[in-house]
């Protein structure tokens, strides 16, 4: 018999199935906001801006990047930099190999959610153009829609996009990059990004 | 063990401190979740449902995988898992390969069987870094260097990486360390990745790390393996907010780990595999006395706070999972010396089960293995059967403690022909007051 089914053989010879799921969590309703967000975000190391309006997103991020970026490259998904129009960013065909993203500065991709209660934001793998994109970058910038957030984790798996799990990786990322392995003292920028910020934008 | 490292006088009150300090954070994280008592509950039910259905689960999951790209394979043991790893990367003609943090290649003891295979195999996790550069196993399965101090760490990446001698400034030991592993990512041919949950209706894995080194590892290179126990099934995404509010809380005190991904199928143009491991898992699941054991999500919150961890440190145990849950697991999943005496060595002070965010009882567990098979080490009842000899003796028991308390260099210190070195190397003894009780009462009444 293979591995696999005299693993499954002995686990169904000593189970039952008879004990039930205890169904759906009963969530209390917190109320979330981008406020309440922003909150969270900052204590676990994370910087937020906004929010702004649509039409002022490029005037706002423009100078943020610059100097975050302090010459070094930036890099947005091709979609992306369309909306965003001119600007330090250069467009990152989805095609690329990610060894060639290895010294980008500043990355800019679009989140879908963002969590009130961890600070965390979702992050689909089709917004990040490349997947290596937000854990090789120096500084991660995300933007997201103030009507994002939501309070906790069960409302943010319950509002994960249709196709989330076709692409992939869908990554929640709460603040930068940490370590804390040596003698318990936080130190921010283990291996991806120093610095992350969250770009609120107001709703239409 | 290395001979660069060496135990100090204050490492273990230093590491009892530093494990405390992780309940400490733990306590507050959870109270600040308004309804944590209940979450726990709900945990502890999906765990049991999970459990009790585990063979549909799996098939299900392994469909998911399948449909999303992905290829399953099934190990009934450490051997078999190591071989299929093996197989993979010699197929990929895989020189090279970066690894994040996996309790279960730790309990299969992959590494040294890549690296006799010819593959070099490099630890991303600060933690296990430190650790793979000592040529030491990990004494906690969150914080795997817990057990050192600086010092110690920058004399190991001055040896290994090259950096300035004396350097013990944590910020800058981990940018080295960050730089040195950068370079072995992008040159990494393949990536090998724990599970922390594993999706049964999307086949989706989730990954869970504060460094993002999972995801580096996982989006660079082609080829990406990902090892997994059979416990780590959970039915639905919904349930996974359960586990992932909990997760990080027990563990750090974090609200959740700096990086969470949700991984369906493999990179456009890579592969993924997911070895499913059973390694002595469905041996616990037999025993319906034991069984809850399993629905372990390896937060090490019972670590922390556990009066016997926090003292003995984690290598004491010779096992891969130590501290109560490790205790719990080792008569069935270990090998190590004691593994089948660890039951033996716990206070039951049940400080472990009023921590554990899926509710398993753990010291009724520890007590479930003492009335059941765990057999007692013989050198233990040896030393016992003295100790009791000697305490039915007072007057000797007196004479006794006072050599001791004046000799007790001779015992704690290692030196060659010393017949507790073996012991000591994994331990520290306290500091022996200068006289025995008996003796500071008796000064004290004159
Ligand atoms: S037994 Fe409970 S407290 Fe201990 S590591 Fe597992 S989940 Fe955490």
């Amino acid at each position: 018999m293979s591995s696999r089914d005299s693993i499954l053989q002995r686990v169904r010879q000593s189970t039952q199935k008879r004990v039930e799921h205890p169904g759906a969590f009963p969530s209390p309703a917190l109320r979330g906001g981008w406020r309440g967000f922003e909150d969270r975000l900052v204590t676990v190391g994370g910087e937020s801006i906004g929010p702004v309006a649509r039409t002022q997103l490029a005037r706002v991020l423009r100078p943020v990047v610059e100097h975050r970026a302090s010459g070094g490259r930036v890099i947005a998904a091709a979609s992306l930099c369309l909306e965003l129009g001119e600007g330090p960013w250069t467009p990152v065909a989805d095609d690329i190999p990610p060894h060639d993203l290895e010294d980008v500065a500043v990355a800019v991709v679009r989140g879908s959610i963002a969590v009130m209660e961890n600070g965390a934001i979702g992050i689909h793998g089709k917004d990040a153009a490349v997947q290596a994109l937000p854990f090789l970058c120096e500084t991660l910038v995300v933007l997201l829609s103030v009507e994002s957030v939501v309070p906790d984790m069960h409302e943010a798996l319950a509002a994960l996009p249709e196709d989330a799990l076709h692409h992939r990786h869908f990554t929640w990322v709460s603040g930068p990059s940490k370590t804390a392995d040596i003698e318990q003292t936080l130190v921010i920028g283990a291996h991806g990004p120093r610095a992350l910020i969250a770009v609120g934008i107001d709703a239409e | 063990m290395s001979l660069l490292l060496q135990y100090q006088p204050n490492d273990v009150k230093r590491h009892d401190e530093a494990v405390f300090d992780l309940r400490l954070r733990r306590d507050r994280a959870m109270q600040e979740v308004p309804d944590f008592t209940v979450l726990k509950r709900h945990a502890a039910a999906i765990k049991a449902h999970t459990l009790d259905h585990l063979a549909d689960y799996l098939e299900m999951f392994e469909a998911k995988a399948h449909a999303a790209g992905a290829k399953v394979h099934w190990a009934a043991d450490a051997k078999e898992h190591n071989e299929i790893v093996l197989n993979l990367l010699q197929h990929h003609g895989v020189r090279r390969m970066v690894k994040s943090k996996s309790m279960l290649t730790e309990e299969c003891q992959l590494n040294p069987f890549l690296e006799s295979h010819g593959v070099e195999v490099t630890d991303t996790d600060l933690g296990e870094r430190i650790v793979q550069l000592g040529n030491e196993p990990p004494s906690h399965i969150v914080v795997p260097a817990i057990h050192r101090r600086r010092d110690e760490i920058g004399e190991l990446f001055h040896r290994h990486m090259n950096t300035p001698a004396g350097e013990t400034d944590p910020a800058r030991l981990t940018e080295y360390a960050r730089q040195d592993l950068r370079s072995r990512f992008l040159d990494a041919q393949a990536g090998l990745t724990g599970v922390n949950f594993a999706i049964a209706e999307t086949g989706t894995i989730v990954v869970c790390t504060n460094e993002g080194n999972a995801d580096l590892g996982m989006s660079l290179p082609p080829l990406h393996i990902a090892s997994m126990g059979i416990d780590k099934i959970i039915p639905t995404v919904d349930d996974l907010a359960i586990f992932l509010r909990l997760l990080a809380r027990s563990a750090t005190g974090q609200h959740i780990t700096a990086y969470t991904s949700m991984v369906t199928g493999p990179l456009r143009s890579g592969e993924l595999h997911i070895v499913i491991v059973d390694g002595g898992r469905t041996r616990l699941l037999e025993d319906p006395s034991k069984r809850r054991a399993l629905g372990c999500i390896r937060c090490g919150a019972c670590l922390n706070t556990c009066p016997v961890y926090r003292r003995a440190g984690g290598h004491a145990y010779g096992e891969p999972v130590p501290g109560p849950i490790g205790s719990v697991l080792a008569p069935i999943l270990g090998s190590g010396p004691v593994a089948a005496s660890l039951p033996q060595a716990s206070t039951l002070c049940g400080s472990c089960t009023s921590v554990c965010p899926v509710g398993i009882d753990l010291h009724k567990l520890l007590l479930e293995w003492r009335h059941g098979t765990a057999k007692p080490d013989p050198d233990l009842r040896y030393g016992l059967r003295i100790a009791a000899w000697l305490m039915a003796r007072p007057a000797l028991y007196r004479r006794v403690m006072k050599v001791v308390c004046r000799g007790h260099p001779l015992i704690s210190k290692r030196w060659p022909g010393n017949p507790a070195s073996r012991w000591l190397d994994a331990r520290e003894l306290p500091e022996f007051p200068p006289m025995s009780y008996y003796e500071k009462r008796r000064s004290e009444n004159r």
